[in-house]
């Protein structure tokens, strides 16, 4: 069982998760484009341009290495002038149909898409732990309170939900953010519990009671840290699903106005599909990269920390 | 060893009401605890040993579990009826616990030193690095090689021994006056086994603590024992000395347990082993739990539970071949 060489606590196994981690390439990849798009959102913003800036001289510039035809009808002559116009460098990414810097918008928005996922997210896990947890570990007439409301919060058509309380309450970041949080641990409480169900009868839970543990201890030092595994995978996992629901939100135009998100973007740029592709196409590529990032990145902690997974 | 009694026991009964009937798994329990000396419970599995264990700190599951009568009596207070609060207090500070099984009893997440240092942090304020170098102290004391580097291991970088022994350290890392140790050899092998009862031993000695020890194993009884119980069918049928016990048993039960007992200097092939099963504990017999298997049996015992007798001033026994027949009054 133990080896010569002396046991260092906490780093040890961290390394030893990681070992595993890296076996899986596709979810290196996934975390890779995680902490790119983790720096593009914290620091991007510093260095780009206002995302908002409006300037008509230079509306529908292509990405850089593009062209397009541009037709100008000259009055004088009555006769359309064709001119080629190419991408350039002040706007590597191009512009949208009102001069609207590209690039800066997308970085704009990996802070927006980033911050809901995160946020609304942590939410949702947070209570999805105290519920799931407190819900099995209590057992009886509380677990069965708290597992009714969860099958009926289930029920609510979640999307339906939360265009009417935007409906109601104008659109926001936070309100987003909040409805998101608020509905989206039901999940996550069902998967603790079942857990939680099964950690909560081995001996050492026995035992720190016998030693005079008190109930919240034994959630908090015991329960939680041994379904730790499972709360990280979950909140990987759940981030894009979020993500998305914000990106849709903000594309049906119930977005928070005051803010460019990749949702925004999309429905600006569905409007000149035909002209000025890459506004549509730039941030949609954005949210797949970013979706299937934080999947991969999942799905590889999950096999990391499942001992069974054989990697 | 006539010394101050710690803990009083006095008919106490746990009984466990699942849907097929009652469990009357600890039905009038009664013995008391001195000082300093290290008190046995033996029986067969299914006893009751292990229940009345639970229900001294009261850790048996409830529902289904209740204790429907009787007192444990610790400082003036009953741990039957005590409010929760108070009884945290006692649990690991004043009564700690010790379980059969080690391999499980640590949390698999945190190194054992935190779990120690944790334990002390529960009962007193201390600061963590005093708890660690309590911890330090504690491993010492358990013979541990190398504490300060157990202290940095994961529960499953170390050997069955090596936790059954960090498992006594933590319960014993606020210094209480009685630990209660729940088969804490079985999982263990022989040499293992040696090093616990000698820690076990030197402790009792060393810090004056009163020790109940839960065994199956009579040949363990002798070795760490001062006195032993007797439990059969949730009731204490005899107790006494472990030596008196060992050479003079007086109950039936305890003279076939003692009968048992391998000897390995004996050619016969076959162990002997007392007729009959335990009972079924849905359905206790009436009178003497024994009275099925017992090869004394009398009309009286069928129907009476018989009373305590005293055979010498530390040697009772609840058995009617012994004392009044007549007197014995049923409880």
């Amino acid at each position: 069982m133990t080896d010569g060489k002396p046991a260092r606590s906490g780093r040890r196994l961290m390394d030893y998760y990681w070992e595993r981690l890296r076996k899986n390439r596709l979810s290196i990849i996934g975390l890779g484009f995680v902490v790119f798009l983790s720096l593009l959102g914290i620091f991007g913003p510093i260095f780009a341009p206002d995302p908002q800036k409006t300037d008509f001289q230079t509306k529908n510039l292509p990405p850089m290495g593009f062209s397009i035809e541009e037709s100008v009808y000259e009055i004088s002559t009555g006769e359309s002038i064709t001119t080629v116009v190419w991408g350039n460098l002040d706007h590597p990414l191009g512009t949208d149909s009102k001069g609207r810097d590209m690039l800066a918008m997308l970085i704009s928005g990996a802070r927006i898409s980033l911050l809901v996922g995160l946020l609304a997210t942590g939410i949702a896990i947070f209570l999805g732990t105290l519920i799931g947890v407190l819900s099995a570990y209590s057992g009886g007439w509380v677990d069965n309170i708290l597992m009714r409301f969860t099958d009926i919060m289930m029920t609510f058509p979640f999307f339906l939900l939360l265009v009417m309380i935007v409906f109601i309450f104008g659109p926001s970041l936070a309100i987003i953010v909040l409805v998101i949080g608020l509905t989206g641990w039901t999940g996550a409480a069902r998967l603790i519990r079942s857990e939680t169900l099964s950690i909560r009868t081995r001996d050492f839970v026995t035992a720190s009671k016998a030693l005079g543990a008190s109930d919240a201890r034994i959630m908090f030092r015991h329960l939680i840290p041994n379904v730790s595994s499972l709360i990280i995978v979950m909140a990987t996992l759940s981030i894009p699903g979020v993500i998305m629901a914000e990106a849709a939100l903000s594309f049906i135009g119930l977005g928070d106005p005051m803010s460019t998100s990749w949702g925004t973007i999309l429905n600006t740029g569905q409007h000149s599909l035909d002209t000025a592709w890459w506004v549509a196409v730039e941030p949609g590529i954005m949210l797949f990269l970013t979706v299937l990032s934080f999947n991969f990145f999942g799905d590889g902690l999950r096999d990391a920390f499942d001992p069974k997974a054989s990697i | 060893m006539m010394s101050e009694t710690v803990l009083e026991v006095k008919d106490l009964k746990t009984w466990f009401f699942t849907r097929r009937g009652t469990v009357k798994a600890v039905n009038g329990v009664d013995f008391v605890l001195k000082r300093g000396e290290c008190l046995c419970l033996v029986g067969e599995s299914g006893c009751g040993k292990t229940v009345t264990a639970l229900s001294i700190l009261r850790l048996f599951d409830s529902p289904p579990g209740r204790i429907v009568g009787g007192q444990v009596i610790y400082k003036g207070d009953d741990l039957a009826t005590c409010p929760m609060q108070r009884l945290r207090e006692i649990r690991g500070g004043d009564i700690a616990m010790v379980f059969q099984n080690a391999q499980s009893s640590l949390n698999p997440v945190f190194t054992v030193g935190d779990q120690i240092a944790e334990q002390v942090m529960v009962h007193e304020r201390v600061s963590r690095r005093e708890a660690l170098s309590r911890a330090h102290a504690l491993m010492e004391e358990m013979n541990i090689p190398q504490p300060g580097r157990a202290l940095n291991m994961y529960p499953h970088q170390m050997s069955g021994g090596m936790k059954q022994r960090a498992m006594i350290a933590m319960s014993l890392s606020c210094s209480p006056q009685i630990l209660i140790a729940d088969e804490p050899t079985t999982a263990v092998d022989v040499t293992i086994r040696a090093q616990i009862i000698h820690i076990l031993r030197a402790l009792k000695t060393r810090r004056d603590m009163s020790i109940i020890f839960i065994t199956h194993d009579l040949s363990l009884v002798k070795d760490i024992g001062d006195r032993a119980a007797v439990v059969y069918g949730g009731r204490v049928v005899e107790v006494a000395a472990v030596e008196d016990i060992l050479k003079n048993p007086a109950h039936p039960y305890t003279v076939g347990l003692i009968d048992c007992l391998p000897d390995v200097s004996s050619q016969d092939k076959r162990l002997p082993s007392i007729a009959g099963n335990t009972p079924n504990p849905l359905e206790m017999p009436s009178g003497c739990p024994f009275h099925p298997r017992c090869s004394h049996v009398m009309d009286i015992c069928r129907s009476k539970m018989p009373a305590c007798a005293n055979i010498t001033d530390v040697h009772t026994v609840s058995c009617y071949l012994f004392g009044d027949k007549n007197g014995g009054i049923a409880r």
